[in-house]
């Protein structure tokens, strides 16, 4: 006889959706999250003001006006959703709400989970704030389907990814400050190979190294469809940074985040 | 009789030691259409149909696609007018053709030219075979009515301002 008795992934699957669900209320009905929704809008407004009113911009500009919007929109996008996680597990242990979380009957699995997807709900945030102003810039050339659709494919590994990498710092970081510092400098580093030179981003290693970051690649591949006009196969491979980035570290943040999260850490950690 | 009084000068100059440039022999150009109005941003197709007229066949062959404006101070960037521009046709029979599509985006207003040249692989110092030129004529196009940018950069963060007030105001409320 079988018995509605809960088994233990249901157990699960219920608890990642509960500590999801108290997450979300606190980004969004705490105001955190439609302050940032804010400020990531007037972000665009100022771009998009400023591209548009351009008297000169031909059709070629007209792209790379979608395309530096779209860049724009999935880089801070993924941030907020970086910065979101980064708080997660050492804010909790900053404002001593750690130890009755994790006493509370909900897997550590389940509460990362939970954790990540409030944090990725940044992301989806900005990408819906995003989807007027790419319609306003690229509906003359028609552009805004594929543009949002490339948007709503990179953007959300790249936010994946960063994401996931902001929960892992935040669980081994000994502060929420440490936290943040450590992921805003690696943010800063990732973004780093965007501000050389375009001849020491040619040869074998520039493009390495373009390759090998998840955000180069996945911006490149951006750039490649917008303003280029190139098929989703034509540069797919640029894509294989992002796409495996989000799969490993979501994998790290999920399993090793909720295997090594504790309730206090040294501060020599 | 063009032909073979060419081979023979090819072959005097040869013998006197001075370099030739050999061109695929035999090897024809024909592109259609010949003349394209279009407008800007929009995408046009130029076929070029290469044909082996030659006795043997040919070794394997590389067409390339260049773009130029007819105009001087228009700056044109060929990678942005065609992806793909050069394409690697193979060998031709004798006899033989091959129609290879190339799709043109129409970056800039003005007269553009495009030529195709085509030369052999295995021949650095061949003289490449060209077919007719291509000319393009490129109409202006308003793609972008910037009217419309101030309602909505200043529209979308009052409305999520709003809303988030509005949010504020009902919890406290509760």
């Amino acid at each position: 006889m079988e018995l509605a008795v809960p088994t233990p992934p249901t157990r699960r699957a219920r608890g990642w959706a509960i500590v999801g669900e108290q997450e979300l209320r606190d980004l969004w009905l705490g105001g955190r999250g439609m302050l940032l929704g804010v400020a990531f809008s007037l972000l665009l407004s100022i771009i998009a003001y400023l591209t548009a009113t351009n008297q000169a911009l031909n059709f070629l500009e007209q792209r790379e006006a979608v395309n530096l919007t779209l860049q724009v929109a999935i880089a801070v996008g993924s941030l907020l959703a970086l910065l979101a996680a980064a708080d997660a597990v050492s804010g909790e242990r900053e404002r001593s709400t750690l130890e009755s979380l994790l006493l509370a009957p909900v897997s550590r699995l389940g509460i990362t989970s939970g954790k990540l997807i409030a944090a990725l709900s940044l992301w989806a945030a900005a990408f819906v704030i995003t989807v007027p102003y790419v319609w306003f810039l690229g509906r003359g050339v028609g552009l805004v389907g594929k543009a949002v659709l490339l948007g709503l494919v990179v953007g959300t590994l790249l936010a994946v990814f960063l994401a996931s990498v902001g929960m892992l710092i935040s669980v081994f970081a000994s502060s929420n400050r440490v936290s943040l510092s450590v992921s805003l400098f690696l943010l800063l580093a990732i973004f780093t190979p965007t501000q050389l030179p375009s001849s020491a981003q040619k040869g074998w290693a520039g493009e390495f190294l373009l390759r090998v970051n998840p955000l180069t690649a996945g911006e490149h591949y951006v750039g490649k469809i917008v303003v280029n006009d190139h098929s989703w196969s034509e540069d797919a491979s640029w894509l294989i940074s992002p796409l495996v980035a989000a799969a490993v570290f979501f994998f790290l943040a999920a399993f090793v985040g909720a295997r090594y999260m504790q309730l206090g850490r040294r501060a020599s950690e | 009789m063009f032909a073979a009084t060419l081979v023979a000068a090819c072959a005097a100059l040869a013998s006197s030691g001075l370099a030739v440039a050999a061109q695929p022999s035999g090897v024809s150009v024909a592109l259609e259409p010949l003349r394209i109005h279009t407008e800007l941003g929009r995408n046009v197709l130029v076929h070029a149909t290469f044909r082996n007229n030659g006795p043997a066949a040919t070794g394997s062959l590389i067409a390339h696609l260049n773009v130029l404006s007819l105009r001087s101070g228009v700056e044109v960037d060929p990678e942005d007018w065609s992806t793909h521009r050069t394409r690697y046709l193979g060998t031709l029979p004798t006899g033989g053709s091959q129609t290879i599509t190339w799709k043109v985006h129409a970056i800039n207003t003005g007269k553009i030219a495009l030529y195709v040249a085509v030369i052999p692989q295995a021949g650095l110092s061949s003289r490449p075979a060209t077919g007719r030129t291509v000319q393009l004529v490129v109409a202006g196009r308003r793609t972008l009515n910037s009217g419309g940018i101030l309602p909505l950069a200043l529209g979308i963060p009052a409305l999520l301002g709003l809303m988030s007030g509005g949010i504020q105001v009902a919890l406290r409320r509760r």
